[in-house]
């Protein structure tokens, strides 16, 4: 056993040093198995997490609490620049209220015009943050919902506004988080008006980069960016903040999620999209043994009559630009 | 061993596990997330080499890996790894203790910043070896500066606060031995 003392016995010292030895070898050998079995070993590590971090409550509970409290306090100071601040913001509120009143409206019209259903099977189930990753290097919470209640490896999270990042580790109670900002997350988006495919790619700051855009000029600071279904990782279509561009002139990232407060989170119930492994038999009809036949014969190429394409310009009526009131029918 | 199981040690390794505790759960409590912050020095790691280097005995070294490998599993750092440099780190200080008991602050200070480069440099090798992801290399070169600018603080806590100090030469202990 360990001891400053000088008088050691003599046979002490070597037993100490093989125990050392061994138990380096087992620190070792932990190491060299996460390396080699990742996921045993960080299921292993989101067991023990699961095990201990949801009977921490009582003292994370309270800290958190009058953490939360000072922080309120400080806000008194600052009430009435404060109350000014909301006045305004009201104002401009107001306007864009009316504005999404009448686009909603208008959405509505056009979503019935076009008969979009959208997707049912987007339901989500909702958790409660509850410690976070710990370390600088990681970007990530723990949420109080785990397979128990169906969570899923790889879904999306999402705070009340946008994207706040996906679940990656799952315990029986409780699950992580990796946000947007996590050096290790890479998310496919879509850069909204110019319709442009990009990676948001996290790097430890709150602005995750703007990756692999194909024209950058064609961007402008404040675009909106959602997620896109690239790789089958998201649902697409998910608010992920708005882009804008740092002091080197690189793009970066506004997250919608609030980072800042995260309380809740939902992670949203996704079913991976159906995938088209085939290129040509959905449009094409092709016979037992291979052969592509025509859809409208039912025949294989070749002995199509080359007079069809004729036929059908002929058959088409003229349509009136305008129909006339009281013209008489044909 | 009974050496070991004397109260006045174990005292003093209790308050060391409470605050290795506190250590853990600082960063684990959903507070704010430093995000453009610089990463935190590890200041329980100097703690623990500077509380080694006064008073060993309180410390065995089996409680040291045991303490840090929780810590690899709960701080997401790839476990095991860290915690053997740690050990392997603290056990060359602990034979080097009766050359530090003569030693300055100054030098001490020169030591420790020699044995934390050597288990960041290890540690960043191993992880370079076996193609882990590793952190950004500048915020952790950051992280193992504070590291080694905050030693002197916590030299500081733990001689005053903890009341922990080199033993002075020709100092007793209960039973009546030279320390």
């Amino acid at each position: 056993m360990p001891s400053d003392r000088q008088n050691d016995t003599d046979f002490v010292r070597p037993v100490r040093r093989l125990l050392i030895g061994v138990l380096a070898l087992v620190f070792f050998a932990i190491f060299v198995v996460w390396r080699i079995d990742s996921p045993r070993v960080e299921r292993f590590r989101s067991a023990v997490v699961d095990a201990v971090v949801p009977n921490m409550d009582w003292a994370m509970a309270p800290v958190t609490r009058v953490a939360r409290m000072i922080e309120d306090f400080r806000s008194y100071a600052r009430i009435y620049e404060q109350n000014q601040e909301l006045r305004r913001e009201l104002q401009q509120m107001r306007a864009w209220r009316e504005a999404a009143l009448q686009l909603e409206q208008r959405n509505a019209q056009l979503l019935d015009m076009a008969q979009v259903r959208l997707d049912p099977q987007l339901t989500h189930v909702t958790g409660v943050v509850m410690a976070d990753a710990g370390s600088p290097f990681r970007q990530s919470v723990l949420i109080n919902v785990g397979a128990r209640d169906g969570i899923v490896d790889g879904w999306a999270v999402m705070d009340g506004l946008g994207l706040a990042g996906r679940i990656a580790g799952v315990g029986q109670r409780s699950s992580r988080v990796i946000l947007l900002s996590d050096s290790n997350s890479r998310v496919p988006v879509i850069v909204q008006p110019s319709g442009q495919r990009a990676l948001v790619s996290g790097d430890n700051s709150a602005f995750p980069l703007l990756d692999f855009v194909e024209a950058p000029g064609e961007l402008r600071p404040g675009d909106r960016i959602v997620s896109a279904s690239d790789g089958g990782v998201f649902p697409p279509g998910l608010l992920v903040g708005e882009m804008m561009q740092d002091a080197d002139g690189r793009l970066r990232v506004r997250l919608a999620a609030d980072y800042g407060r995260l309380d809740f989170l939902r992670v949203l119930r996704s079913r991976p999209a159906e995938v088209i492994a085939e290129t040509g038999e959905l449009l094409r009809p092709v016979s037992d043994s291979g052969v592509p036949l025509d859809p409208r014969t039912g025949l294989p190429y070749g002995q199509l009559e080359p007079e069809v394409s004729e036929t059908v310009t002929d058959t088409v009526a003229p349509v009136p630009a305008l129909p006339v009131p009281g013209a008489p029918d044909e | 061993m009974n050496e070991f199981l004397r109260l006045d040690t174990l005292i003093h390794l209790a308050l060391w596990l409470a605050i290795a505790l506190i250590a853990m759960l600082i960063p684990l409590l959903p507070l704010y997330r430093p995000d453009d912050a610089w990463p935190q020095p590890e200041w329980f790691l100097a703690l623990t080499f500077a509380w080694l280097l006064r008073r060993p005995a309180h410390l065995p070294y089996a409680a040291i890996g045991l303490v840090f490998l929780i810590q690899d599993l709960f701080l997401m750092r790839p476990p095991g790894l860290w915690a053997m440099l740690v050990m392997i780190g603290a056990e060359f200080l602990r034979r080097r203790q009766s050359m530090v008991r003569e030693m300055n602050t100054l030098m001490e200070w020169g030591l420790v910043t020699g044995v934390l480069v050597a288990i960041w440099l290890a540690n960043r090798l191993a992880l370079v070896i076996v193609m882990t992801p590793r952190p950004p290399l500048d915020l952790s070169l950051v992280q193992l500066v504070g590291t080694v600018l905050t030693y002197p603080v916590v030299v500081v806590f733990v001689q005053s606060v903890l009341r922990i100090r080199k033993p002075a030469t020709g100092e007793l202990d209960e039973l009546g031995r030279k320390l």
